[in-house]
């Protein structure tokens, strides 16, 4: 039997991540710039409820987009029709960005020069859960057609997020989707989770999210 | 593609800690993974020798210390292992709990010669 010494190193994978992130956050509330963490499953009108989002926010600030996606720009393109200022990452096949990445998109698209900057998280309700980002607040975007069960199966990221955007109400007569059982099921995982139920297509909601939004901004903005 | 990133992750830390601790050659790598830390043991061994293939982790061994996922009912107090009970308080059925432990995801120790 050979003899080891043991080196004990007692370090949370993740502490990198979060200090990096903290970092950023700081870096972020000195140049006066607000960063949203979008998440959401695929398909769940992520790109067309953020442009929704800048269509009714434009005038009022200068509004940035990071589309992250293991590959394509499409959400790019179809984002940058919007006038926002738009730059596409590639995880290159990794399932979350960390903050390191978020550093990258910030840095590419001059983010001290905008007031808002919009994260459109990978597509998946699992990892992103467990990166914080350095964003000022996170959101995830729940659609109607995934159903109302989801906070069950997914309860870490319904217990991570500042905001829960509850997406394609205008297609609620063709699915079987309890709103007030998805709030009691969000609630009781987070007690100060704030719930939007929006339809990008029709307008419906739109505006009490977007004033929502615009308050935490310029509370961030100022401070 | 997720365990792969969280491994080469964890090569980076472990690379800089032997730098700044002098450590010229490792043995073992002992990782604290919760069951209730949504990491995988089986796939962060899976994937282990390919993470540490261009570092100097190459031909180290892996091993991982699984911490129970215990918690405490929210109904009734009674302490369970929420990970093996199916997430029921097996005293009164109560879907409610604390979580005592479980969650950890660590990089433990290392093995030098």
């Amino acid at each position: 039997m050979e003899n080891f010494r043991v080196l004990e190193i007692q370090k949370r994978v993740y502490e990198n991540n979060d200090l990096e992130a903290e970092k950023l956050r700081g870096e972020l509330k000195k140049n006066r710039t607000f960063l949203l963490n979008l998440m959401s499953s695929p398909g769940s009108g992520k790109t067309t409820s953020v442009v929704s989002t800048i269509n009714i926010l434009k005038e009022d600030m200068k509004i940035g987009v990071i589309e992250a996606d293991i590959d394509s720009d499409v959400d790019a393109i179809t984002v940058s029709k919007s006038g926002a200022k738009v730059m596409q990452l590639h995880s290159g096949g990794m399932c979350h960005l960390d903050a390191g990445m978020a550093r990258e998109g910030l840095d590419i698209i001059n983010s001290e020069d905008l007031d808002f900057v919009i994260l459109e998280n990978i597509g998946n309700l699992i990892c992103p859960a467990s990166y914080d980002l350095g964003a000022v607040k996170n959101a995830m975007i729940l659609s109607v057609p995934e159903g109302d069960d989801k906070p069950l199966k997914y309860p870490k990221m319904f217990s991570k997020v500042d905001v829960l955007l509850i997406s394609k109400i205008d297609t609620v007569s063709v699915f079987n989707f309890d709103f007030e059982a998805v709030k009691e099921r969000v609630t009781k995982l987070n007690p100060t989770i704030k719930v939007f139920a929006i339809s990008a297509k029709t307008g419906e909601g739109m505006q009490e999210w977007c004033s929502w939004l615009k308050e935490e901004i310029i509370k961030w903005n100022t401070k | 593609m997720h365990e792969l990133g969280i491994v080469i992750e964890v090569v980076k830390q472990v690379e800089q800690f032997a730098s700044e601790h002098n450590v010229k050659t490792i043995d073992t790598l002992v990782l604290e993974i919760g069951e209730l830390s949504s990491v995988i043991p089986r796939y962060i061994e899976e994937v282990y020798p390919m993470a540490v293939e261009k570092s100097m982790l190459k031909n180290t061994k892996l091993k991982i210390e699984i911490t129970p996922g215990l918690g405490k009912c929210d109904d009734c107090g009674f302490g369970y292992n929420i990970a093996q009970n199916n997430r029921t308080c097996p005293k009164c059925g109560s879907h409610d709990w604390t979580i005592i432990s479980g969650k950890e995801f660590n990089i433990k120790e290392i093995y030098t010669a």
